[in-house]
């Protein structure tokens, strides 16, 4: 009896359990299995492809080339279709047709490059101040620091939203706007502020847990604050620092409202999120290039959250990461 | 010699005063702590308070859209034109609908999974690796995928669906106005409900066993347990878990728009205002700040009567 129904029991955990896991896995199934088909079979039904390839891929990354161009020889038929004309208008002819494609194309590297460059430089920035900033707040006592830590904490309660119009306003008057490369350094700046609370949330509280006696024995000894900060705060502090790292490029690689106010004009400096949005909404039926083009978007930061899961699961419940 | 120690016998009285009482060394640390901060203070004084009373200022001009027009005071017209905006209420509701939800329907899966997953089994590691997926994969990638399940006719789940007649195949439910908000609500729970399962999980965990081992002797069943214990012991996670959502989802903008456009939350009525078509800052300048002074209202009661701070 008793065996019977720790049977039913452990049958509905484990049914419990397989539901949980498809509910959680259920798109990235189809994510994975449609990156791997051809644009024209991405709605043939079940999950495994019939037809797999790699193509999407090596196209995304600029290996091969796409069927177009590389089926049609439509360099030569160019090259002689302006062969008769006066040299000033083959010129603008081409040029006409090179912006055509370039449109027609799809430039992931290019989206994931800017966001490679913005994620990383403003998280960068974002640790470098908030290590400073941190180790004020748990450890030195100066004029103003319960001020200071609480306004850190409010800016909790503006989400982008009542910040976008304001901003802009700020960033117009600036100078700030009007170019890919200003709306860059706006995003730039942006995305510093965005992510500081965080780091010096997370790491103000894992510095408390490093005991001041070690500081201590090292002033005595003659080295500076500073060399303090240097030789003993960030060594010790690497998986903390690590984390906040990680999830300050989180936030930056994931950032569509302020990119789609100031750089939405300028392709050349798209995002990932604005880039891959646009190409969304101006091509039709590339399901499969979309799929390919998320998965390679996806791998950097979820293998990132992988590798570090322990630290950074331990990070997120201390902190309350901020969206 | 904590330094901490000392700061009580600086409170009265102004800086200068503070700073004229202290020993050369604690002034040169007090220094040292206004220089490491200032560049934290700095950004945040400029791109966060700044913007936020510059928004309240705004949102009494007509916002000009060329810099070289300067904008007009129109007092509280903006206001005025919101609040017997008819639009502007619809969003509002829905916007309240949206964050009431998304916070009860993630609370109440990722307690559930929280407490499936508070047990050793096999493969455990793998499972709680998998349940963060939603959370972590970067919001672009995942929408693309939704988007792509949900397509009419041929999204593998909207087949799914149709097939045990559930709804019709032809239906394009993310981009239809009346299903849009559900399909987004949806969504926004599966995405941060790991994060509420991650609270909670490590709140269960800190529950001493001699708690539940004492009520099994009394003869307490499961139910009475959870009800008697476990709600108890997670009542302030609870608490705060939807606190940050609550605030989190009511501003929400990205994991709305980007799956629909036609959700209709505020913050995508914001949006539009501001930065489509025939852009009205100082009206989105307006609705931002009702929000904002909305927003703080309910927290103050939240804190003080959920809360109990």
């Amino acid at each position: 009896m008793v065996k019977k129904k720790s049977f039913i029991r452990s049958f509905i955990f484990w049914s419990l359990i397989v539901l949980v896991i498809l509910f959680v896995t259920y798109p990235f199934l189809y994510m994975i299995s449609v990156s791997f088909r051809y644009d024209t079979d991405a709605f043939e039904p079940g999950l495994i492809p019939e037809r797999p390839t790699f193509d999407t891929y090596l196209q995304l990354l600029g290996f091969k080339q796409s069927i177009r161009e590389e089926l049609s020889d439509e360099d030569e038929q160019l090259k002689n279709l302006v062969k008769n004309m006066p040299e000033e208008q083959q010129k603008e002819v081409l040029a006409k047709i090179g912006a055509q494609r370039k449109k027609e194309s799809f430039p992931f590297i290019r989206f994931f490059r800017n966001s490679l460059v913005l994620a990383g430089l403003s998280a960068f920035f974002s640790l470098l101040i908030s290590i400073f900033g941190a180790y004020a707040f748990s450890r030195l006592w100066f004029p103003g620091k319960s001020t200071v830590q609480r306004s850190v904490l409010i800016v909790y309660l503006f989400g982008g939203t009542i910040l976008a119009v304001p901003l802009y306003q700020i960033f117009v008057n600036a100078g700030l706007t009007g170019s890919g490369m200003r709306g860059s350094v706006s995003l730039f700046v942006i995305y510093i502020v965005q992510t500081l609370p965080v780091s010096l949330y997370m790491l103000g509280n894992y510095f408390r847990t490093i005991p001041e006696t070690i500081e201590e024995a090292a002033i005595i000894d003659g080295s500076s604050r500073l060399g303090v900060i240097w030789r003993i705060i960030i060594p010790l502090s690497m998986p903390a620092i690590v984390t906040v790292y990680i999830y300050a490029f989180m936030i930056a690689w994931n950032e569509f409202l302020f990119a789609s106010i100031f750089i939405r004009p300028y392709p050349q400096f798209h995002t990932l999120p604005i880039g891959l949005n646009e190409i969304f909404y101006s091509e039709h039926a590339i399901w499969a290039k979309m799929m390919a083009a998320s998965v390679l978007t996806a791998i950097p930061v979820v293998s990132l959250f992988m590798m570090m899961q322990k630290y950074l699961t331990g990070g997120l419940t201390a902190g309350g990461v901020k969206e | 010699m904590g330094r901490r120690s000392h700061s009580p016998r600086f409170i009265k009285g102004g800086i200068v005063m503070k700073l004229s009482a202290m020993s050369p060394l604690k002034l040169k640390e007090a220094k040292l702590g206004m220089k490491l901060v200032t560049p934290t203070v700095l950004l945040i004084a400029l791109l966060i308070i700044y913007p936020v009373l510059y928004n309240i200022y705004l949102s009494f001009f007509e916002v000009s859209i060329s810099p070289t027009e300067s904008n007009v005071f129109i007092g509280l017209q903006n206001y005025k034109n919101i609040l017997t905006d008819p639009t502007f209420w619809i969003s509002f509701w829905k916007t309240i609908a949206f964050t009431v939800i998304t916070v009860v329907g993630s609370i109440i899966l990722g307690l559930g999974v929280a407490i499936l997953l508070n047990k050793e089994f096999p493969g455990r590691g793998l499972v709680r690796g998998l349940l963060l997926l939603p959370y972590v994969t970067p919001l672009i990638a995942i929408v693309f995928a939704w988007k792509y399940v949900l397509l009419p006719i041929d999204g593998p789940l909207v087949r799914l669906l149709a097939s045990v007649n559930i709804m019709d195949p032809g239906t394009d439910i993310i981009n239809n106005p009346n299903n849009s908000f559900l399909v987004v609500s949806f969504f926004n729970i599966w995405r941060n409900f790991p994060f509420i399962y991650l609270m909670m999980l490590s709140r269960l965990q800190s529950i001493p066993s001699d708690y539940y081992e004492a009520a099994e002797m009394d003869g307490a069943t499961g139910w009475q347990k959870f009800w008697n214990i476990t709600l108890p012991e997670l009542y302030f996670v609870i608490g705060s878990v939807a606190l940050l959502r609550g605030i989190w989802n009511f501003y929400k903008f990205d994991e709305v728009y980007l799956l629909s456009k036609f959700a209709g939350t505020l913050p995508i009525y914001i949006y539009e205002k501001a930065f489509a078509g025939l852009p009205e800052q100082g009206v989105a300048a307006s609705i931002a700040t009702l929000l904002f002074v909305f927003m703080i209202v309910l927290i103050g009661v939240y804190v003080k009567k959920v809360l109990k701070w």
